[in-house]
């Protein structure tokens, strides 16, 4: 199931259609009608079976269910009319072909994330292993319910629309429980609601807005979703019992206090008695929703099972593309006779010329959309299936108006209808330049994870090109020679959601490992000297900044003699990234700084004398008049472990779904200059040794194309650098 | 038992160990009870501490070794708060304002201000001024100093600035034509070996004079890092032995040794490690400029005389972009590439014609 939420290109699209509509100055009943139909959901089977779901925002669908196989046109249809919109058409004065033309807009108007909701596992976007590691999980704390006391509680996050809630709601379907979801209520639905006691108390009634009573609905649902089970009716069987407590969407003010949702969830764990399921979206904008609300530790107390979803396959994602395709085209069969018997009604209705163009709209312009378009959905969604079939469905629309001629030359007697419909002008103005927009189609913003954007630089994919393309370098300057680059590095940045001077950063800290001479390597650290030196100048760096990271990303690619040739690019083999060190060095050095100043006040010495000649030296003296706070920095600053290989420093892995947040105090770091940084996200609590690594649940086990494998190698490599500095350090 | 540094440091002019007509003069400017602003300049350990601390006892007394730490919070006008740590007596205030960073301006507005405001109660007994000593002058801003100019004019009936760094290019000439300017150089070998040999005298050790000269040259005359190195001596071994180790510190060694990492292999990996160890030295407090100077040092001494210029032109390079960018280590790094790839291309020339 998709549609818990709407997505807002549909949104927009249907406001496009009220505009024509207006301007059309007709059939307003039926826009509004209409609209209905795009803007919900359906919910059905979400609250179908939630018996106890007392929220009243629920209440107008908590009837209707959606069936389970593929609908066919006349029940859907029929069903969404009953439910829906029985209401509006009065003005209808032939009700049993409406109906039945309602019937197959109404199909079209529904959203095809819901139409085709995957309803098996096979139909189902994730990758095999995820769906399994969600299965497992949910069998054994189902099945333990009875012996095992305590609640069970699983976290699955993922980039949004990668498939966890289908997952979710596809598995219990064949575990045979049902699915209880946590909704957040409005607070005009509260007030009204009568399933609160506070609201009959007159009192009440003033801070009926104050900003715990979603956390104690919350609370409150989640006690009796716990406690009492679905009432029995008949025909059920008794399988049904069992059930899981889904929670996606989580009350405000749970975000200002995760502390809250903490306490409740202890709580929970020891009373509970049904697995509890916690769907939580990560954006890769450095919103860290999941980190803040189900910290490390919390999730280590209270034992949270997370399982991370990674953006669906292409491969996957063309799977379920093509047979939406393909099922909406067999449609067509279907409706086409339906428009033949339609066709001659219209002309005396003028009302319906808008519905007519919608219909023949269906019926026309379902033709599998070829595989090329597919395919460039599939990239411009990157890894949201829930986008990807959105646009697809959009995009069919825009196929229609694209293959107009086409169409009315198939059915001759329409010649006459394009020109009356505004719908056509509106296209075809903008069918020109579709070819070039249509990745603009699939609409969701591209964009890079930390970790890909690195590789995708450190890397720098070339492409061989036939030597008769481009002039060729004079012989004295052929060691510049380079082949055509397939990344764009400017874009590259621009994705990563990173300001430059970061994104620098992360990359010195990687580049050593792509690089196999030393000239390069001289080359490449230049260039970054130079990104550095660039943006030096606090006044003019806003605009100097994206100039660094050009510099910086170009000239690394450049100076990497190595994979200048599309052709010897293939040896170098995953290396593991890892998480600069310079900004927590930095404040280690300062920090250190500092400290030696108020320590050793009383020796009137110049900071840089006191830390190069005294405090050394008294490391060297068994002075005894020291006091324990600085014994313990002699000890520690003064003294360098001269054998081992510096111990400090903790390579740490950056794993490919970090946000690549960094913890640094822009004072600290910037104490030279008086600028703000633009890209200093807000810090986090603790220091940077306590970002969380990785996603540790996450077995990477010859998993989807997109995802990188595990970066698990650092420990090992960190332990040969300690072995091979052994070499000149024991001369 | 304090060091040997602090407690054998000499605490009036007259009996101050070297520079001794200075002593004199200095000794004749505060005869008549007032002096102008100073400016005291010279290398680190050549005693411009001591001979200020030895003046301001001439002109109050014993008073002014009478220390205490203060804990300033200073309110810049962007709310910012800045804590600061001066000593003082209560005669004098002794604070480094660069310590503030880039507020080192208002430390020194609201600073100066609150003691040149404040008159002193008793001047029948007592001086009317106070002295405030301003260390590491050459660190402060620019905006800094032109503060400090204007507050010297306009509280000079109160008070007295003495200005301690450790040269005068990076003060701003204003300031310099305003203070009377007091270089104090460094002590000639004999000088500091004999500075040495009477502190072991006092302490009853026998320091061999061959030992005291080679610790005297190795402190590079830094008559504060020599008696540390004498008194690191005592702590090693007793009774001293002419020819024994002269302690280093542990970061000298660690930059040595680094030093050698570089000349012995130049490949990435290496540069990987030698990035490791750049970050171990700067954790250590080590500044990066210190360490960018020392790695020269021991750089150039390891290669042949035909890179000598070319690697000494890389190093201000460096140092200079160092000193002008944000994150040293991108600077440090580079350099090391860079010599790293120059002396691997002249070993490799050498070899060729070695070969032929």
């Amino acid at each position: 199931m998709f549609a818990s939420l709407v997505p807002n290109r549909l949104i927009r699209l249907c406001e496009w259609e009220e505009l024509i509509m207006s301007k059309l100055s007709l059939g307003g009943k039926t826009s509004s009608g209409k609209l209905r139909s795009w803007v919900q959901p359906s919910f059905g089977e979400i609250f179908g079976g939630s018996g106890l779901n007392t929220l009243p925002s629920t209440k107008g669908f908590s009837g209707e269910s959606k069936s389970k196989a593929q609908p066919s046109i006349a029940e859907v249809g029929g069903k969404k009319q009953r439910k829906r919109k029985g209401e509006p058409q009065t003005s209808n004065p032939e009700p049993g072909v409406f109906s039945s033309r309602r019937g197959s807009q109404d199909n079209q108007d529904e959203p095809w994330v819901d139409v085709h909701a995957p309803q098996t596992q096979a139909e189902l976007a994730v990758h095999k292993k995820k769906v399994e590691e969600v299965e497992s999980w949910l069998k054994v704390h189902l099945d333990l319910k009875s012996s095992k006391k305590g609640g069970a509680l699983l976290l699955l996050t993922g980039p949004s629309g990668c498939g966890k809630t289908a997952t979710v709601h596809v598995l219990s379907k064949d575990a045979c429980c049902h699915i209880q979801e946590w909704t957040n209520p409005t607070t005009a639905e509260y007030r009204t609601d009568d399933s609160f006691r506070e609201s009959f108390n007159p009192a009440s009634r003033f801070n009926i807005f104050h900003s715990s009573s979603q956390t104690a609905a919350f609370q409150e649902f989640l006690l009796r979703a716990n406690k009492y089970n679905r009432l029995q009716m008949s025909g059920d069987d008794e399988a049904q019992e069992r059930k899981i407590i889904l929670v996606e969407d989580f009350p405000n003010q749970f975000y200002r206090q995760p502390g809250c949702l903490h306490d409740i969830l202890r709580r929970f764990v020891r009373t509970g008695r049904c697995p509890l399921v916690f769907i939580v979206s990560d954006s890769l904008s450095g919103d860290t929703s999941s980190r803040l609300l189900f910290p490390k530790g919390v999730q280590e107390e209270l034992s949270i099972h997370n399982i991370s979803f990674n953006p669906v396959a292409p491969t996957s994602m063309m799977k379920v593309l093509s047979r939406i395709a393909t099922a909406e085209a067999s449609k067509v069969t279907v409706n086409e006779q339906f428009v033949d018997s339609f066709q001659h009604l219209l002309a005396h209705f003028h009302v319906c010329f808008y519905l007519a163009g919608f219909v023949f709209q269906s019926a026309g312009r379902i033709s599998v959309p070829d595989k090329a378009a597919l395919e460039q959905l599939c990239s411009g969604s990157s890894g949201d299936i829930r986008s990807a079939v959105n646009s697809l469905q959009f995009s069919c629309f825009t196929d229609f108006s694209l293959e107009k001629s086409l169409w009315a030359s198939k059915k001759g007697k329409s010649a006459s209808k394009p020109s009356a419909r505004p719908k056509g002008r509106g296209r075809s103005a903008k069918s020109t330049d579709v070819p070039e927009e249509s990745p603009a189609i699939g609409g969701k913003d591209a964009s890079l994870f930390l970790f890909r954007a690195l590789g995708k630089i450190l890397y720098c994919k070339r492409e061989s090109c036939e030597t008769g393309d481009v002039p060729k370098l004079p012989a004295h300057l052929s060691e510049h020679q380079r082949d055509k680059l397939l990344v764009d590095p400017e874009l590259v940045i621009e994705r990563s959601h990173m300001s430059g001077e970061f994104f620098n950063l992360y990359l010195h800290q990687n580049y050593l490992d792509f690089f196999s001479d030393v000239e390069d390597v001289a080359r490449a650290s230049e260039y970054l000297s130079d990104a550095d030196f660039l943006t030096a100048e606090w006044t003019s760096r806003s605009t100097m900044l994206e100039y660094g990271s050009s510099v910086a990303t170009r000239g690394l690619i450049y100076s990497n003699s190595a994979r200048a040739r599309a052709a010897h690019q293939s040896s170098v083999g995953f290396k593991p990234l890892h998480k600069p060190h310079w900004l927590h060095i930095n404040k280690t050095y300062r920090e250190n700084y500092l400290t030696a100043q108020s320590l050793f006040v009383s020796f009137c010495l110049t900071p840089i004398s006191l830390v190069t000649e005294l405090v050394p030296y008294l490391a060297k003296l068994s002075n005894p008049m020291r006091n324990q706070a600085q014994i313990t920095f002699i000890q520690d600053v003064g003294h360098l472990s001269l054998r081992r290989f510096p111990g400090r420093l903790k390579l740490e892995a950056l794993g490919d779904k970090d946000p690549g947040l960094l913890d640094l105090d822009s004072d600290h770091e910037e104490a030279g200059t008086q600028s703000t940084e633009p890209g200093i996200q807000t810090t986090l609590p603790g220091d940077t040794s306590d970002m969380p690594t990785l996603p540790n649940s996450q077995e990477p086990g010859g998993d989807l194309p997109a995802s990188q494998p595990q970066p698990t190698t650092s420990e090992a490599l960190l332990d040969e650098e300690d072995l091979r500095i052994e070499e000149y350090d024991s001369d | 038992m304090s060091l040997w540094v602090d407690k054998y440091r000499p605490t009036s002019l007259a009996k101050l160990d070297y520079h001794k007509e200075q002593a004199n003069h200095l000794k004749s400017l505060v005869q008549c009870g007032d002096f102008p602003h100073l400016l005291v300049y010279g290398p680190s350990g050549a005693g411009k501490k001591t001979r200020i601390m030895c003046l301001l006892r001439e002109l109050y007394g014993a008073g002014v070794e009478k220390l205490r730490i203060e804990h300033q919070s200073i309110v810049a006008p962007s709310k910012k708060k800045i804590e600061i740590n001066a000593i003082a007596s209560n005669y004098h205030l002794e604070v480094n304002p660069s310590d503030a960073g880039n507020s080192d301006r208002v430390v020194i507005q609201e600073l100066i201000k609150t003691v040149a405001q404040s008159q002193q109660i008793q001047s029948s007994t007592q001086r009317e001024f106070k002295v405030v000593l301003l260390t590491e002058v050459d660190r402060l801003t620019k905006d800094a100093q032109h503060v400090l100019r204007r507050t010297m004019e306009k509280y000079m009936g109160t008070c007295r600035l003495i200005l301690c760094c450790n040269s005068t290019s990076k003060v701003i000439s204003p300031i310099r034509s305003r203070c009377l300017a007091v270089r104090v150089p460094l002590p000639s070998t004999e000088e500091v070996c004999s500075v040495m040999m009477s502190v072991c005298k006092k302490e009853g050790l026998i320091l061999p004079p061959e030992l005291a000269k080679r610790i005297a040259e190795k402190s590079g005359r830094n008559l504060r890092k020599a008696l540390l190195m004498c008194e690191a001596c005592r702590v090693q071994q007793y009774p001293f032995s002419a020819d024994q180790d002269i302690p280093e510190t542990d970061w000298e060694v660690y930059l040595r040794e680094t030093a050698n990492a570089i000349v012995n292999q130049q490949s990435p990996q290496r540069l990987l490690e030698v990035r490791a160890r750049l970050y171990e030295l700067l954790t250590h407090c080590i500044p990066a400029e210190i360490i960018m100077k020392g790695l020269v040092c021991e750089l150039l001494s390891n290669c042949d005389g035909h890179l000598k210029p070319e690697v000494a032109q890389m190093a201000a390079y460096y140092e200079h972009r160092l000193q002008l960018g944000s994150k040293a280590i991108y600077h440090l790094e580079a350099f090391v590439a860079k010599f790293m790839t120059i002396y691997k291309q002249f070993m490799e020339d050498g070899l060729d014609n070695f070969m032929f």
